[in-house]
């Protein structure tokens, strides 16, 4: 019965848009109680129809739009903890939002963008479709572009906004590019649809994959993961996210926190059977992945905006996501369990990060760490469920951050032993320096002597209440729900009847374990390897096991070595000074700024386009003005002919007949006529 | 019967008379009444033949001509007032909007 109105899940925001947007200037607060109406709707239907189809149902609707093409609702595992996790979290940003945006002159627009934002990516979660999900990928990516640009009259904000527009249109253009392959290989094959089928639907899709030539289906992936790069802030798209902190820290939260960004993520884990049918596709999604988790942590250990060093903690998480799928390689569909558990989770801890981290800036009304410290005297609650995020961000034993990422990890491991260890190093790694710059972040803003003269009063409950029940989840949802998410997870892609022994025969995989024998290269000597690791429950050594304990413990140990007063034994300064070439690199976010902006950019891309201006200006439009400078000359010199007296005319007149005349009677002279 | 070349010779003085004013008057009711000239010199000709090859046609066809160039001479003299009260003279080498 509640499948029935699950058009509303995005029906409801979009009304509350519209309110929002032409009555919000007159209503309170801007309105935003409607739009927390809205999402909070969208929550009781999302969890009617888990109710309704959990364990085992999904729910697909979909009628047709045009030529191929249908609008459709496809609502199975993966979408359902979407879109559950989404109308929960966007809810409780709504709530912060008007204690947030209490007081701005712009709140009504805030909650009219916020709106469109949550319908786009309930919109995007639920789609049945890769075209109807492409718009919806778009529609966030526009509110993303208008949210971060919410004070459009601070430079910084508006450049933010068009550097994240723009950064992210690359990653677009290539997912764009990846539908077309993936539609035209599929017309291609000639597939006798039913009625109610189309060709970009995603049963479809899944049936269709092993048909599609491998090498086209290496293509189509790339292009899909270039798109899931630009939108999930991925290595070397990423340079858009930490900018597009200068929006309100609701936004942060919400889009590049907790939902927008992992759509790409969400994008990966929808088409995995294609990635994982295409050779070399998922080594790519690990590598960047991998990469841009270690790379963006190192960044956030120098940052000294509370945001930033947030915003990099996402650029890196959404990297352990990305691997986490990436070394499915050699796991098999169990990795979208466990990396979407992961984008859950971190979902509901980041969100909780970013929002306390807005509940003090709101409070000290600065974003630089210098110059908070001692808060923690002032705001107990904003302190403590920040902890609790921190901890669960960190890893901590028990927190939700523990089982996802740790989990993440183990698989990395597993991928190590089978095919390639650098994917784990480098996510080990990057805990180890998660837990470092995110209680480095907390113990500087919470604890030691007050480093400025900033504002001390906790904020309103309307704040803090979200803050609370985030918290509850980002430390119970792990414990509470990880075995059963993962087989309710694993079930997401049988309910397709897809193969993944055949499809990873085609993309030359080994599988490991529950999910089917080894077929593939390898033979015997990979066969008992198998077995030998089905033997172990999951094969890892006990130090692998425990290594996540060790790393959280030691990287909170190290932070607090540091920056904590009570335990404080050591100064930065001693290790890095002011003039420490590396230090300076990681500050400088490995020059990105100079290579990619003002070398890169500015250099190259601005110097060829000041060529090609050239070339436009002088030789295209040259010659086409040289030309119509010659015909206005011309005609400048001819149109004296026309004098403007109606005797000249006449004489032309007769004298053109005479002439006339003149030829005819000698054409008929001579013979010719 | 007059014969033929006469009423031609008629017909011709007429148009070259006519043409002779439209080429070099100035005055735009002159050239109106030359462009009557023109036009019934054309008539006296179809008259002549008509009448000169018996076939009634060419007398009824000057009968159109007729109606047509009254028609022609009321458009026209609407147009020479209507310029009239825009320049104050029907001079034509004044009036010369449409020129470069």
């Amino acid at each position: 019965m509640y499948a029935d109105y699950a058009y509303l899940i995005v029906g409801l925001p979009v009304l509350a848009f519209l309110l929002c947007l032409f009555l919000g200037w007159h209503l309170p607060r801007g309105g935003g109680f409607i739009t927390v109406l809205a999402t909070f709707g969208g929550l009781i239907i999302s969890l009617g129809i888990f109710n309704e189809i959990y364990p085992d149902k999904i729910v697909h609707q979909s009628m047709p739009w045009f030529a191929n093409f249908n609008v459709g609702i496809l609502i199975d595992p993966l979408a359902l903890v979407m879109l559950l996790m989404v109308t929960f979290v966007v809810t409780l940003i709504h709530i912060y939002g008007n204690g947030y945006m209490n007081g701005d002159p712009g709140a009504a627009r805030y909650f009219a963008e916020a709106a469109l934002f949550s319908a786009a990516m309930l919109g995007l979660v639920y789609s049945d479709n890769l075209l109807q999900l492409f718009i919806f990928w778009e529609l966030v990516g526009l509110c993303s572009y208008l949210l971060i640009g919410f004070w459009y009259r601070k430079p910084s904000a508006a450049a933010a906004a068009k550097k994240a527009f723009l950064t992210t249109r690359v990653g677009d253009v290539l997912f764009l590019a990846g539908i077309i392959l993936l539609y035209n290989n599929l017309a291609s094959l000639n597939i006798a649809l039913k009625p109610g089928e189309f060709l970009l639907q995603f049963p479809v899709i899944y049936a269709h994959i092993a048909e599609i030539p491998p090498a086209q289906l290496t293509l189509i992936a790339l292009g899909l993961l270039g798109g899931a790069v630009g939108k999930s802030g991925q290595f070397p798209l990423h340079v858009w996210l930490p900018d597009a902190m200068e929006g309100p820290t609701t936004v942060s939260a919400m889009i590049h926190a907790a939902t927008m960004v992992t759509a790409g993520v969400y994008l990966v884990a929808r088409m995995f059977p294609l990635f994982y049918a295409a050779p070399h596709a998922l080594t790519a999604v690990a590598a960047v992945g991998a990469f841009t988790a270690l790379f963006a942590a190192t960044m956030g250990l120098t940052a000294f905006d509370i945001k930033r060093v947030l915003a990099f903690s996402t650029v890196s998480q959404l990297g352990f996501m990305m691997a986490g799928l990436g070394v499915g390689a050699a796991v098999g569909a169990m990795a979208v369990g466990v990396s979407i558990f992961h984008l859950i989770g971190h979902s509901f801890f980041k969100a909780l990060l970013f929002l306390c981290a807005g509940s003090v800036i709101h409070a000290v009304n600065t974003n630089d760490l210098r110059e908070m410290g001692g808060v923690g005297r002032y705001m107990k609650w904003t302190m403590y469920t920040m902890l609790i995020g921190s901890l669960s961000l960190a890893g901590f034993p028990f927190f939700t951050g523990f089982f996802s990422k740790d989990e993440i990890i183990v698989i990395a491991y597993e991928y190590g032993t089978m095919i390639n260890f650098l994917p784990y190093i480098f996510l080990v790694l990057a805990a180890v320096l998660t837990a470092i710059y995110t209680f480095r972040m907390w113990f500087s803003v919470f604890t030691g002597k007050e480093r400025s003269d900033y504002g001390k009063h906790e904020s309103p409950w309307i704040m803090l209440g979200p803050l609370v029940i985030l918290a509850v989840f980002a430390f119970g949802f792990g414990i509470a729900s990880q075995d059963s998410f993962y087989s309710y997870l694993d079930s997401n892609f049988e309910h397709y009847g897809v193969n993944f022994q055949e499809l990873g025969i085609i993309g030359g995989h080994v599988l490991e374990g529950e999910h089917g024998a080894p077929e593939a290269a390898g033979g015997e000597h990979v066969a008992s390897e198998a077995e030998h690791g089905e033997n172990e429950a999951h094969g890892e050594p006990w130090y692998i096991q425990i290594l996540p304990i060790i790393i959280a413990l030691g990287g909170i140990l190290i932070a607090g070595l540091f920056y904590w007063d009570k335990i404080k034994r050591f100064d930065p300064s001693q290790v890095t000074g002011d003039t420490d070439p590396i230090r300076k690199m990681l500050l400088k976010g490995y020059y990105q700024h100079e290579i990619l902006t003002a070398w890169f950019a500015e250099g190259v891309v601005y110097g060829t386009a000041l060529i090609c201006n050239m070339i436009d200006i002088k030789l295209v439009d040259g010659w086409l003005n040289w030309l119509s400078a010659w015909v206005m000359g011309f005609a400048k010199n001819i149109r004296k002919v026309q004098t403007g007296v109606v005797q000249n005319y006449v004489t032309a007149l007769v004298l053109g007949i005479v002439v006339l005349v003149v030829v005819i009677s000698l054409a008929k002279e001579v013979g010719l006529v | 019967m007059i014969p033929l070349e006469l009423n031609i010779l008629l017909a011709s003085t007429m148009f070259t008379i006519g043409l002779y004013g439209l080429v070099t008057q100035k005055n735009g009711v002159k050239l109106m009444m030359c462009i009557e000239l023109l036009l019934n010199s054309a008539n006296i000709n179809l008259v002549a033949f008509s009448a000169y090859q018996p076939n009634v046609n060419g007398q009824v066809f000057a009968l159109f001509s007729i109606a047509l160039a009254a028609a022609e001479a009321g458009v026209g003299f609407a147009i020479m007032i209507a310029l009239y009260r825009l320049y104050g003279t029907i001079d034509l080498d004044n009036i010369r909007a449409m020129r470069w």
